[in-house]
């Protein structure tokens, strides 16, 4: 097995005792879609609340004294970092997948009709969002630790209030840029995808330097 | 390779403390004590081997290959005993060797099993529910499980109960008997050292004071005793370390010095006198 699938696998051991908790968190925001009638704001809430998740690896291993593990396994702290990046990413994955598969059923069983525009806005955003709150949460977290840097647990919370007051009273799909990329969804999902990586590359560098050069 | 463990010119500073030029070899098939009073840089010492800090100057070989540029090969190879637990509290001892397996190729699952019967831990107890003794044996366990060759303990014994401390020795007296495994065990308990280490390194204040076999650690120095008459300004400038009570004194003094005042009643040093002489109040001894 690869090194950062080893670390991944290691993280997801860190979070299996609180695997109800997260499910649990996934499963809420079916309840917002459904208050809502809407899938926007349903996948938007299920990717800030997953990505509020995002600090359990660092504090159970915080808790647990975790850093001399980390210090003496066989793994370099370049493929740590990644493996936590992975594992980060495919929980986000499994929410979004998740969202965008049972979100539409409820929103469909209440009547609320689901149009192919309000999916792929839904992804964009939910794929932006969750991107933009974890490429900043990590690299804080790498620095100032899981107590110390509980702030940065708070960065979804401005997201789920920026969305609640905000973007779920807008009428999204009528702004012309917003329409602009719906009328050209490959592109945007395409543009999206890219936007992300970059960003996700960016934050990965920044927390690999951080842990290189940090003493245990 | 004769040599496990090769530390040349180790330096690390901090603010308000440094370690100085440290250099000591662990032969194949030995156990090193590495001693010195709290503070003195043992743990830095261990952090550098294992590359969780780092050095500001010199050299670290284990197995002949460098710390840092062969960290992986290294760390696959290396054991860690630390002074506390560092698996996931939640974990079951079942969770914890699942976890941490997968990180080594030559992970032996029977051994481990057979380890833990051994130690008398429940495979289904979670590692919070195990005593310190019990966490401390969960991790030579999983150092055991893939053979690792070199055994690094920080302060193991350390608020570890007399049974508990007799069981670790016992277990570590096995480990190197084959020959082909070496341990480093740092420790402020020098009794459990008396017992077991065959090599001493012991570190003060960020010097390197001895290092080399225990034996003749002990025996560079001797307890001399006498009257307040007895305690001359010769006898004085040759002691390293003096007790003074109102009958008389106690001090530590070279082997080599001690003919000098044959009149005196001589006896023979621990590894625990030799520390607490040489690191009196707040002073030492280089």
């Amino acid at each position: 097995m690869n090194d950062i699938l080893k670390a991944t696998r290691l993280d997801l051991a860190l979070i299996k005792p609180y695997m109800k908790n997260i499910c649990f968190t996934v499963a809420i925001p079916v309840a917002f879609a459904a208050i809502n009638r809407s899938l926007i704001t349903g996948v938007s809430f299920a990717m800030c609340f997953i990505a509020m998740t995002a600090g359990y690896t660092f504090s159970v291993s915080e808790k647990s004294g975790m850093d001399r593990l980390y210090g003496i396994l066989p793994v370099s702290k370049t493929h740590l970092v990644l493996g936590r990046y992975l594992y980060t990413c495919s929980m986000g994955l499994l929410a979004f997948l998740f969202s965008m598969i049972v979100h539409p059923i409820v929103l469909k069983a209440l009547g609320t009709a689901v149009w192919p525009a309000d999916i792929c806005l839904a992804a964009i955003l939910g794929i932006f969002m969750f991107t933009l709150y974890t490429v900043f949460q990590l690299p804080g977290y790498y620095k100032f630790g899981s107590i110390n840097g509980r702030i940065f647990m708070y960065i979804p919370i401005v997201g789920f209030l920026a969305i609640l007051l905000f973007v779920s009273k807008l009428n999204l799909t009528s702004h012309p840029a917003i329409a602009a990329l719906v009328g050209n969804p490959i592109t945007a999902i395409i543009a999206t995808l890219l936007v992300c990586m970059i960003a996700y590359l960016l934050s990965i560098t920044v927390s690999i330097k951080i842990i290189r050069s940090k003493e245990v | 390779m004769d040599n496990f463990l090769e530390v040349s010119n180790l330096s690390k500073a901090f603010p308000g403390f440094q370690l100085q030029n440290i250099s000591f070899y662990l032969p194949k098939g030995y156990i090193m004590g590495l001693i010195g009073p709290n503070g003195s840089g043992k743990t830095t010492t261990i952090k550098l081997i294992l590359n969780m800090l780092k050095r500001d100057g010199g050299e670290i070989k284990i197995m002949g290959l460098d710390n840092i540029s062969d960290e992986k090969t290294v760390k696959a190879s290396l054991g860690v005993v630390f002074d506390s637990n560092y698996l996931c509290e939640e974990w079951t001892v079942t969770q914890a060797e699942a976890a941490v397996s997968v990180f080594y190729k030559n992970w032996d699952k029977k051994k481990f099993s057979e380890l833990i019967r051994r130690f008398h831990i429940a495979p289904e107890k979670k590692v919070k529910e195990l005593s310190k003794g019990m966490q401390m044996k969960l991790m030579v366990a999983c150092a055991f499980s893939y053979d690792a060759k070199l055994l690094i303990l920080d302060e193991p014994t350390s608020g570890l109960d007399p049974v508990s401390r007799d069981e670790l020795l016992k277990i570590l007296s096995e480990y190197i008997e084959d020959g082909e495994h070496s341990v480093l065990f740092s420790t402020h308990i020098t009794a459990d050292l008396e017992r077991a280490a065959d090599y001493i390194t012991y570190i003060s204040y960020g010097k390197l004071f001895f290092t080399g076999n225990k034996d003749e650690f002990v025996d560079m120095f001797r307890i001399v005793k006498g009257g307040r008459n007895e305690l001359t300004l010769d006898l004085s400038e040759k002691l390293i370390g003096i007790r003074e009570f109102s009958t008389g004194f106690e001090a530590l003094i070279k082997s080599e010095d001690i003919k000098m005042f044959s009149h005196l009643d001589v006896e023979p040093t621990t590894i625990d006198d030799i520390v607490v002489f040489t690191n009196q109040e707040g002073d030492h001894y280089e």
